[in-house]
């Protein structure tokens, strides 16, 4: 049996029950309602996933932390200060410094500027690709669909991480490069995934209809179809952006991403190591860690809640 | 069944041809070309104008780009993987010293996965909603977001900083000359950590799994069947349960495999143990493109050869799929 018709037997059973249950109160009480849209249905379910909220909660502290933090702080992130060098946590540096003297506290913020910045943009251009080559193959289909699915195979088969390595050593590592690369490796779920809506939603009778009234291609994709495929696109985004903060962190960490001066958190990571293994300044790799173990974990929640809320075979739609 | 295994044994030649195309095409990317370092005045101290000549004539830089192409992959089926720029020796030969270390090293965390995934996974899904289900489940949401470095610090600044017990790199002490026993235990205590950081992210996701499949085979017709017939509840779970619900598990365990070879990248580099993953990254920090590429393609064919296993198991496990 497939998913599909599964979710259709469920929810005609809890129907079922309902009326039994209610009896003919329940289409009155229906039109008592006010009609409500995709997205306040979905907003009303993920307030109900405690977690998802938390992690909501977590991830706009980051953020607003990260934007207004380096502002509000009195130290600068690249000020070299001997007078105050490796100290631990204290009030006036929360976060201690590194031996430098430098305020870990402005440097973890500054950092997650970047680190959460190619985290977005690298869904951004993963999801680009995704979308177009999972609509294009999943609309076109015969020999267009094959051949971009043989490209995904291709994709799919490469080891990502030293890919990812190799392409960045290849062009540089700086924000752009490190983002189209690790983009160029993430995007065949998505386009697997949309592919896959394209495939059977192309097939159902508001599409016929559209096409009826003389819709082009293009229209028909972008206004009916779309729209349609949206919620496993979006989950797959809110995940992917953990995955890409991960991936950076993973690659700064090993020296292979953003170079010095500038912090991000695997780049901080990094610099702390030895600190932290020969003289114990666990402070130096505490923090940024712990910062992006929060971003990965609230992210997870999250896209969790989201894929809940936005499934349409969910049961409860209260 | 055979001309099953056959055909998809094929289909994986395309898939690699592919691969090694793109690579190639990467390779032809480098800025400068593929001697850019070679050339660099930097290094004029150890690569002469007449070993530059030599390189020239031997990579024939001067064809067409698909003639370079095939003779590129022409020496790659016939294992010359060419020539490290670093160190001069062949590809192959620095891959052959590196890839038993990541081996092991891979494989002792798979064996440490799997003793933990399945009894935690079963347990967890036979008394779901119990304290130990939510407590296995918090740990595994935990340890699917951990970052495997910042987790290597935290425990080299515990046991090796602060503790004392372990040693923070390496595969044995350089110092002692051990022997028997002895050295077992020295590797034992150099691998405790690299394993256990690269054997939990996989486990964390693991237990996941098999504890969604575990629950999904006990609601079956087959488990209740089977408990109405009186049998045993241990008999039920194994034999029952367990056998029908590990089929798509077979799957996720053969392409866990090659998750484990590239998080070794990671773990191999913050302990400094000289594996492939270790190589691969010096590697990179020293521009040697044949070790990358050289690498690249191993780990591909080990991605693809393990994406076969998984889809021919699970053909061979589950009688209800037909091999077309």
């Amino acid at each position: 049996m497939s998913e599909a018709t599964k979710g259709d037997r469920l929810e005609g059973a809890h129907v079922l029950e309902q009326a039994r249950l209610h009896g003919p109160s329940v289409p009155s009480l229906a039109s008592h309602e006010r009609p409500r849209s995709l997205w306040s249905d979905a907003w009303r379910q993920f307030r109900r996933h405690r977690l998802a909220l938390a992690g909501l909660f977590t991830l706009a502290s980051i953020v607003l932390a990260v934007i207004a933090g380096p502002e509000l702080i009195p130290y600068d992130p690249e000020r070299i200060d001997f007078r105050a060098k490796s100290s631990p946590p204290t009030l006036a540096h929360p976060m201690g410094t590194d031996e430098l003297g430098r305020d870990q506290l402005v440097r973890v913020l500054d950092g997650g500027r970047v680190s959460l910045a190619v985290g977005l943009a690298v869904v951004l251009v993963a999801m680009s690709v995704g979308v177009a080559i999972g609509a294009i193959a999943g609309y076109a289909g015969g020999w267009v669909d094959n051949a971009l699915m043989r490209v995904v195979d291709v994709f799919y088969s490469m080891p990502g991480l030293f890919v990812i390595i190799l392409l960045v050593t290849l062009l540089g590592p700086n924000f752009w490069t490190i983002v189209i690369s690790l983009g160029l490796l993430r995007w065949m779920t998505t386009a697997r995934l949309v592919r896959a809506s394209f495939l059977s939603l192309k097939e159902q009778e508001f599409v016929e209809a559209a096409r009826a009234i003389g819709a082009s291609n293009v229209r028909i994709v972008l206004r009916h179809i779309l729209p349609n495929a949206l919620s496993p696109i979006i989950v797959a985004a809110t995940l992917g952006i953990a995955g890409a903060i991960l991936a950076e962190s993973a690659l700064s960490f090993l020296g292979l991403g953003f170079q010095p001066p500038q912090a991000t958190w695997g780049r901080m990571l990094e610099e702390a190591q030895k600190m932290v293994i020969h003289e114990g300044h666990w402070w130096r790799g505490f923090f940024p860690g712990l910062m992006i173990f929060l971003t990965i974990i609230s992210i997870n929640f999250v896209g969790d809640g989201l894929r809940d809320a936005l499934d349409p075979r969910r049961l409860e739609r209260s | 069944m055979t001309s099953y295994v056959v055909r998809r044994v094929l289909q994986a030649v395309p898939l690699l041809a592919g691969i090694s195309v793109l690579i190639y095409v990467l390779l032809q990317m480098t800025p400068g070309g593929p001697l850019a370092i070679a050339e660099n005045p930097g290094s004029a101290g150890r690569v002469t104008a007449e070993q530059l000549e030599r390189l020239r004539n031997r990579y024939g830089l001067d064809d067409p780009l698909y003639v370079r192409y095939l003779r590129w992959a022409a020496d790659l089926l016939r294992g010359d993987f060419g020539t490290s720029f670093n160190t001069g020796r062949p590809v192959l030969e620095m891959i052959g010293e590196r890839i038993p270390v990541t081996f092991l090293v891979t494989g002792l965390s798979f064996l440490v996965t799997l003793l933990l995934a399945f009894p935690i996974g079963i347990v967890s899904a036979v008394r779901q909603y119990s304290v130990f289900d939510y407590l296995s489940t918090s740990v595994a949401f935990l340890g699917v977001s951990i970052p495997s470095f910042w987790l290597a610090l935290m425990l080299l600044y515990v046991f090796t900083f602060t503790l004392g017990w372990l040693p923070s790199f390496g595969l044995e002490d350089p110092r002692q000359d051990y022997e028997g026993l002895v050295a077992l235990w020295d590797r034992a205590r150099h691998l405790v950590m690299p394993v256990t950081v690269l054997a939990l992210v996989s486990t964390a996701s693991l237990t996941r799994y098999i504890r969604a499949a575990m629950l999904d085979a006990i609601g079956q017709d087959y488990t209740r069947t089977a408990r109405a017939k009186g049998l045993s509840e241990r008999v039920v779970i194994l034999r029952h349960a367990l056998k029908n619900g590990a089929i798509p598990i077979v799957t996720i365990l053969a392409l866990e495999i090659p998750d484990l070879f590239i998080g070794s990248v990671i773990v191999e580099s913050i302990f400094a143990i000289p594996g492939m993953g270790r190589l691969f990254v010096e590697s990179a920090h020293l521009r040697d493109y044949p070790v990358l590429m050289g690498i690249l393609m191993i780990a591909s064919l080990l991605v693809i050869l393990f994406n076969l296993l998984a889809d021919v198991l699970y053909a061979v496990l589950d009688p209800r799929i037909r091999y077309r």
